[in-house]
């Protein structure tokens, strides 16, 4: 059976205006479908355009020609606030320099998305971040300050923030960058085991080729250009 | 539509308990860039409060010599060298007053009397009144009793005394009644009932005309008096002309003039009206002094947390939630700060201190006016929207892209 289909980008393209007026082209002609359950790798040097196609496919920009829909609806045609609400809902971030909001405990930091829900999710939000932070093994941190985690703890902090509200897509981009080789294996076993069992689909962007390993779909981004890979990146 | 007021009312609560974490979290620069909002509001609100107070002691002052709208009557006869008596204008006037439906109503006439007491003597004033002389120039004694229609029946007069005439006779914090002897050659005694305070009437001796009429009346007769009515103030033009008219027509060959004398008698304008508005207009500078300081720490602090603003938008923030977000840090802050003012204003005004000398000799003790910590609130919460404003647009106009920069 086939997985429902998420994002689907069709010979997208990102160009930005210059000082000098000239364009500079970062994306062209990007081809890329992501279902339920994907895991998708995307390996690339520095300035390639990897944190441009996260944008995009986080919804928070968005392309200068071709078509990027969200569950077959043109974002084109999105409006901010509808926008806001499938990245509070259905998309969940992973940053490489965890980006956990500063003065806050582990467990406020995940309440964090919840505070844009309602109902349920927003009334029950302490439930639900404790609940998240202990399927990551914080249980024990959870009034700990962001300054008094290790890199590796912070960054599951940041995992269980993208993964409260059970998003259907989790963009991680670099999620190992700022931590050492088997902390960043550690962080990558529990993003993959997370992802797996909720069934979201996984896209991490880095420059490890160790890393994009762990996923099962591979692209090499070059030139602005995405590559499908055969096999594992090398 | 349920699912949307869900949403609205979530977004609001959530904008409040976002707020109330932010300003928990920036405690220390919260408190200071409060401070002066804080002390603003503080000080508005307690010139306001004491502005009212003063008002009040200050109305009080003027209504001792007439509560509005006080009618003053005089009546002379129109022939030369011929008195005005009052024995004839007096029950005149009374009926006049009773044909209008006139309910407060009194004579007054003052002169010079010998008073003394245990061997003191003083001289002092007395005048000459009505039972309802207390009510038009709102009288309240500090002790006992004013003096009423019965007293005239009493076999020694009763008079009300002030404090200060009762503290020259050595009889100051005595019991009353006390009895004091009026006159020089053959004395009366008069039982003081009442007294009044020291900062209304001094050395005056009240006693009612009737009772001065059979105890002075043969040896030192009434020449001249004055008569009042106490009217509605909305009303006291139109009385003022038919009491002319009815008093002329039960004093056939007298010339009769009535005219208003209580201070609003040239009109209605308040006269704190200028204290009023040097105060506001101080406390409105020292507000507009604060609201600033505000506005420039809540402007730094907003663009040091663009990278903050930028990681809520990918939470799904829209723009509408992070500006009412921002907004309402800056409001609930100066709510608290208002709230802290406000009752440092009570604090400052209830203070038995000050209230000793911004009340005292005030009859009806005013409370904490409510409109001015009403007042003091409702400025804070504007002042917060206010400098909330500015700092909301930045943060609502963050691009998210270059905030968060992957």
């Amino acid at each position: 059976m086939t997985s429902a289909e998420l994002v689907r980008l069709e010979s997208v393209t990102r160009t930005v205006v210059l000082p000098d007026e000239s364009d500079l082209h970062i994306l062209t002609g990007v081809d890329l479908t992501v279902r339920e359950g994907d895991h998708i790798g995307i390996v690339g040097r520095s300035g390639t355009g990897k944190s441009t196609l996260l944008n995009l496919l986080g919804l928070l920009d968005k392309p200068t020609s071709g078509t990027l829909t969200w569950q077959g609806r043109d974002t084109a045609r999105l409006k901010a606030r509808e926008a806001a609400r499938i990245r509070g809902r259905d998309l969940g971030f992973v940053f490489q320099q965890f980006n956990l909001l500063p003065g806050r405990t582990a467990l406020e930091n995940v309440m964090a998305p919840l505070m844009y829900a309602s109902g349920r999710e927003f009334w029950q939000r302490r439930r639900l971040a404790w609940e998240t932070l202990e399927r990551v093994g914080l249980a024990d941190r959870v009034d700990s300050m962001p300054q008094t985690l290790s890199g590796g703890e912070q960054q599951r902090v940041a995992i269980a923030r993208a993964l409260v509200r059970s998003p259907r897509v989790v963009l991680a981009d670099e999620p190992t960058g700022a931590l050492d080789v088997e902390t960043g294996q550690q962080v990558m076993s529990l993003l993959d085991a997370a992802t797996l069992e909720s069934g979201a689909a996984l896209i991490t962007i880095t420059h490890d080729t160790n890393v994009a390993a762990m996923a099962r779909e591979h692209f090499r981004l070059e030139g602005g250009r995405l590559h499908a890979l055969a096999g594992v990146p090398a | 539509m349920s699912q949307r007021l869900d949403r609205a009312a979530t977004g609001f609560v959530a904008a409040v308990v976002e707020a109330w974490q932010e300003l928990r979290i920036h405690k220390l620069r919260v408190l200071l860039s409060l401070v002066g909002v804080m002390i603003a509001v503080a000080s508005l609100t307690a010139a306001m409060a004491a502005a009212a107070i003063a008002k009040q002691v200050v109305t009080e002052q003027y209504e001792h010599d007439g509560r509005p709208a006080l009618l003053g009557v005089w009546a002379h006869p129109m022939g030369e060298g011929v008195p005005p008596l009052p024995e004839v204008v007096r029950p005149a006037f009374f009926t006049a007053a009773e044909k209008l439906d006139i309910r407060y109503a009194s004579m007054t006439s003052s002169m010079g009397i010998v008073t003394s007491h245990a061997g003191l003597e003083r001289q002092a004033e007395i005048r000459i009144v009505d039972p309802a002389y207390a009510t038009l120039h709102r009288v309240v004694p500090s002790r006992g009793r004013w003096l009423e229609e019965a007293d005239a029946q009493n076999m020694s007069p009763a008079v009300v005394v002030g404090e200060r005439l009762l503290r020259k006779l050595g009889l100051a914090g005595a019991d009353l009644p006390v009895t004091i002897e009026l006159g020089g050659t053959i004395p009366v005694t008069a039982t003081v009932v009442g007294a009044t305070p020291k900062g209304f009437s001094g050395s005056t001796v009240f006693m009612l005309a009737d009772a001065y009429q059979h105890w002075f009346g043969a040896d030192q007769p009434l020449m001249d008096a004055q008569y009042e009515l106490w009217v509605p103030p909305k009303r006291a033009r139109q009385l003022s002309a038919e009491a002319r008219r009815v008093i002329a027509a039960e004093l056939p060959g007298y010339q009769v003039d009535v005219s208003r004398m209580d201070y609003l008698a040239y009109g209605d304008e308040d006269p704190l009206r200028e204290v009023a508005i040097v105060v506001s207009v101080i406390g409105g500078v020292i507000l507009l002094l604060g609201a600033l300081s505000l506005l420039n720490v809540a402007l730094v602090t907003i663009q040091q947390r663009v990278r903050e603003v930028g990681i809520r938008r990918s939470f799904g923030a829209t723009t509408g939630r992070v500006f009412f977000s921002v907004l309402m840090e800056s409001v609930v802050a100066t709510v608290v700060a208002g709230a802290v003012g406000v009752m440092l204003a009570v604090a400052l005004i209830s203070n038995p201190w000050v209230a000793k000398r911004l009340i005292d000799h005030v009859d009806d003790v005013p409370a904490f006016p409510f409109e001015a910590a009403l007042l003091g609130l409702a400025v804070s919460v504007g002042v917060g929207a206010l400098t909330g404003v500015i700092p909301a647009l930045v943060a609502a106009r963050v691009k998210i892209v270059d905030a968060i920069r992957f």
